[in-house]
Parts: C-alpha cells; sequence; structure tokens
C-alpha cells in the first residue's frame, strides 16, 4: 500500500512540480516549431499505423475466424512479433532495410530495381517506422478482433446465409456493425501506443533525417537526456499524459454506453 | 460432408504463404545470419536464394563473441534478476491489494479503486522524466532495484487480480472465519488456491512487460554491467557504429528465444492476459 500511495502522491505531485518551473514551459509547446512538429510526426505515424493495422488486423481475424488446417501454428506465427521486444524488432527491421545488404534491398535489387535509402530519406524513413511497427501490432490487433468476431451470434449469420445473403455480404452487412465497439477499442488502444512509441525512432532513425521521423517520446528523450532540458521535456510529456487521458475517456464513454442489435 | 471449393483451398494457401513469409521470414533470416560471418551474409543475403535462409556457415562464433564481449551475458543475467524480482514483487503487492480492495470494507475504497485506474491510463513513458530524477534522490540510479522497482505496484496486475477476487464468493471466506482463521489465511488457503491460473497469467505478462521494456532501463541504468539485454543487443547496433551483424543477430536471438519458448508453452495465459492489458 505504502508502495502504490507514494507511486500516486507522485503521479499527482507531477503539476506541481511543473508549476515550480512556471508555465512557459507550456507556451513552448505551443510555440515552439519543434514541438509542433514533433507532435505532427506522431500524428501522422498513428494515422499511418492505424490506417495499415486495422483492415489488415480484421483480415486476418476474419482468416483466423475460420477452419483450415495449421490454423494455430499460422496464430502464432502472426503473434511472434507481439512477443518479441521492440528493441529487437527496431534491430531487426534496421538490417533488413538497409540500403546495402539489407534484406529487402536485396528483393529489389533482385527485381531489377535500384536499392532504396529507407532509413535515412523523407519521406521513406517515417513510412519504414510505421510499416515496422504495424507488422509488429497486426498480430495483437487480429486478436481483439478475433474475440470480438467470436462473440458475433453464429445463428444470426446463419439466418443471413439462409436468407441468400452471400458471403461479402454478411461481412458487411452483419459483422462489421457489431464489431464497431472492437474497431473502435482497437482505434483507441494503438492510438494511444503509437503516442508511446519510442524504440523504431531511437534505432532505427534516430528521429531523422531533419527530424521527420521525431516521435514524441523520443523528442522527451533528447530534451531530457541529450539536450539537458528537462523542464521542456516535462511539459511534452505532460500533454502526452494528457492526450492519452483524454482519447482513454472518449473510449470509455463509448463503452459505456449500451448499443442494442 | 461439405463440400470443400478448390478456390478456397487456393486462397487459404496463398493466405498462409504471405503470412509465413511477411511474419516469418524475418526472423528466419536473422537466425540462420547469426550462426555466419559477416563477409557470408553479406554475400547470401545478394542475390537472393535458399543460402539467404539457411545456416550455411553454421559456427557459434557470434554467440561465443557476443556474450564475452558485447557485455551480452551480464545483461542476460540482469535481466533475468530484473523480470524475477518484478514478476515476484507485483504478484505480492498486487494479490494483497486486491484482497484489501474486495475484502475489507472501507470508505473510499472504491474512491480509492478508481484513482488506480486512473493512473493505469498514463503512459509510462510520461513517467521517464521525473521518476529519473527521483531515482536520483533516492540514490538508485545504476542499481537493478531501479529498473523494476517503480513499476511494482501494477496497476495493471491489480485490475486483472481484483477481477478475479471479486468472482469469489464471500461465502466461502465467510466459513474460514467461523471456522477460526484469520484474513491472511483466508488470504493464502482460501482466496489464492482458486484464482491461480489468473495469478500465472498475471506473472507471464508481467515478465513478458519487464523482459522487453527498453526505454526505461535504457534511461535510468547509464554503466555497462547494469545493461540489460534489450538494450545491450541494440546498442551493438546503434546507429553510427559500423555493427557486427552476425553479433547483433545472435544476440537479437538470445534476447527473444526464450519469450518465444515461454509464448509457445503458455500462448493462451500470455494471449489472454495481453488482450485484457490493453498493451501498456
Amino acid at each position: 500500500m505504502l508502495v502504490r500511495n507514494s507511486f500516486f502522491d507522485y503521479t499527482l505531485l507531477r503539476p506541481d512540480e511543473q508549476k515550480f518551473v512556471g508555465i512557459g514551459q507550456y507556451e513552448r509547446i505551443f510555440t515552439d516549431p519543434g514541438a509542433a512538429s514533433t507532435f505532427g510526426t506522431t500524428l501522422l505515424f498513428a494515422l499511418g499505423v492505424l490506417v495499415l493495422v486495422v483492415p489488415l488486423g480484421f483480415l486476418v481475424a476474419v482468416f483466423l475466424n475460420g477452419r483450415f488446417p495449421g490454423r494455430s501454428i499460422v496464430r502464432t506465427i502472426v503473434f511472434l512479433p507481439v512477443v518479441t521486444s521492440v528493441a529487437v524488432t527496431s534491430t531487426m527491421w534496421l538490417f533488413m532495410l538497409t540500403k546495402n545488404g539489407g534484406l529487402v534491398n536485396s528483393l529489389i535489387t533482385g527485381l531489377g530495381l535500384p536499392p532504396m535509402a529507407f532509413l535515412t530519406s523523407i519521406p521513406w524513413a517515417l513510412i519504414s517506422i510505421i510499416v515496422m511497427t504495424a507488422w509488429q501490432q497486426i498480430g495483437f490487433v487480429a486478436v481483439l478482433f478475433l474475440t470480438g468476431l467470436q462473440s458475433v451470434p453464429d445463428d444470426v449469420v446463419e439466418a443471413a446465409r439462409v436468407d441468400g445473403a452471400s458471403r461479402v455480404r454478411v461481412v458487411t452487412a452483419i459483422i462489421l456493425p457489431l464489431m464497431s465497439r472492437t474497431t473502435l477499442f482497437v482505434v483507441i488502444t494503438m492510438t494511444v501506443f503509437s503516442l508511446q512509441a519510442f524504440a523504431p525512432a531511437f534505432l532505427m532513425t534516430s528521429g531523422g533525417p531533419q527530424d521527420s521521423t521525431s516521435l514524441v517520446v523520443y523528442a522527451i528523450y533528447n530534451a531530457a537526456f541529450k539536450l539537458q532540458d528537462p523542464g521542456f521535456a516535462s511539459a511534452l510529456a505532460v500533454a502526452v499524459m494528457l492526450i492519452a487521458l483524454v482519447l482513454s475517456g472518449i473510449q470509455s464513454l463509448f463503452l459505456r454506453t449500451k448499443w442494442s442489435y | 460432408m461439405r463440400r470443400v471449393h478448390p478456390a478456397r483451398v487456393l486462397v487459404t494457401l496463398l493466405v498462409v504463404a504471405v503470412v509465413v513469409v511477411a511474419f516469418l521470414l524475418p526472423y528466419v533470416w536473422i537466425l540462420s545470419s547469426s550462426f555466419k560471418d559477416q563477409g557470408s551474409i553479406f554475400s547470401d543475403v545478394s542475390p537472393l536464394s535458399w543460402k539467404t535462409f539457411w545456416p550455411t556457415g553454421g559456427s557459434l562464433d557470434n554467440y561465443v563473441s557476443t556474450i564475452e564481449n558485447k557485455n551480452v551475458g551480464r545483461a542476460l543475467l540482469n535481466s533475468v534478476i530484473i523480470a524475477v524480482a518484478q514478476v515476484a514483487g507485483t504478484l505480492v503487492l498486487g494479490s494483497l491489494a486486491a484482497f484489501g480492495l474486495t475484502r475489507i470494507r472501507f470508505r473510499g475504497s472504491r474512491l480509492l479503486f478508481g484513482l488506480i485506474l486512473v493512473t493505469f491510463l498514463v503512459p509510462m513513458e510520461a513517467l521517464v522524466v521525473p521518476l529519473y530524477a527521483w531515482m536520483g534522490d533516492l540514490h538508485l540510479r545504476n542499481s537493478l532495484a531501479a529498473v523494476f522497482l517503480p513499476w511494482l505496484a501494477s496497476p495493471f496486475a491489480l485490475f486483472m487480480l481484483r477481477q478475479a477476487f471479486e468472482e469469489i464468493p464471500a461465502e466461502l471466506d465467510e466459513a474460514a472465519y467461523l471456522d477460526g482463521a484469520g484474513p491472511f489465511r483466508v488470504f493464502w488457503s482460501v482466496i489464492l488456491p482458486s484464482v491461480r491460473s489468473t495469478v500465472v497469467g498475471c506473472g507471464l505478462v508481467v515478465f513478458l512487460f519487464s523482459w522487453n521494456s527498453f526505454l526505461w532501463p535504457l534511461v535510468v541504468n547509464s554503466s555497462s554491467d547494469r545493461e540489460v539485454i534489450q538494450v545491450a543487443v541494440a546498442q551493438s547496433a546503434a546507429p553510427g557504429q559500423l555493427p557486427n551483424w552476425g553479433e547483433t543477430f545472435a544476440g537479437a536471438m538470445i534476447a527473444t528465444l526464450p519469450l518465444i519458448l515461454l509464448f509457445i508453452f503458455a500462448q493462451r495465459h500470455i494471449v489472454q492476459g495481453l488482450a485484457s492489458s490493453g498493451l501498456k
């Protein structure tokens, strides 16, 4: 209990700590071009991850919901990156995307195309860390969707099939609307997750080129531990905390409403 | 018998092939390359062939040298100590707190739980700067304890355990109290045995988080003999250095294999636990 309370007070203490520094740091969040650009970059990153992870995760879930031999092995394989640390997946992708000797560029040159500088050019660096993050999280999203899919009542689907609905129509007219809660949950969880991303920017791109992959947690790390500007870092951190709390608030607001079908 | 449409078989095969290539091949490349020397890694990767994904050389040199020279052996031990301490501490604190919140009626227990839940929503990354200062005040920087202490009071574990505790009927403990058991005995011999699978699932997920954490250990410990495995592996490939590919791959495999094995054996627990954590 003592530890819990101390942790707790601590979190509550943070605003006081900030006041001591003055509200100047907060003004900087809105006026400093670096701060605006890091939040812009993080927003782009989050959108990119969502665009990939939601449809692909859903497709994988629909696929895994069917019956075919080797299903459990496929599920394990898709989930492997989720249990691998982001430090290792970032390192792995760093080597896969390297210009000389990287696996992906070896494929590209094999097809007769010139090699790409994925991690050192705009906008490819940002796209690369988006793809890496989506790759890592698809398995997790698929499991969330799978849980949702399994709660769709079988008799509703069967009734629709008996009435002559096609397979595609069952998905678009019945399953998708029933999955809207799960989808909201996935979207918010992945947005908060993207907000917290650090290792891809730190290990794969060092925030570059020209800060184009400087995600907000990487900017916090840099400000606090490299540029010796912990006040600004704390202001950024408080902003991150507030965004996460607001997103989670929206989520619980929507998930609490009972939707009847 | 339902007729299996040949087109369906084809689509299934195609999807399985795409999934295997996209998700498994990177691991196969890293694993097979970890047994090769630098020259063979480069000559095998381009042009692509079966050799790219097969350990043609088959020597353990990279593993030996990464453990000896790149500090991976020491870091592996640190990670094990930290993860075990974190799992044990979290489970003790979490289950006692869950017992208090579900079994002892006191003013404001609901409010307290609500406040704790709010801390669940605070991203750990936002706390790194003040926690770092705090660890400095406590003279704990560059210690193994600094890596796990701040996370022992885990709202996630409390949340998961509290839910399991609530499902145990109160009549069960009342019967034990009538038989003369004290609260601690009820906790230990009545409640804990009935929530064993939740405790195991919770412990596995905490282990996973602890083992895979990167930012906090990177920040709080700068001395190399306090490094954790994830940081050690990542440092060996840090941008700006000319990395030894084979050694880095061997380190990545050492950092990943224990978890993959754990995952294969306890898949159900881990997937359920992670899904309920909403991924922290």
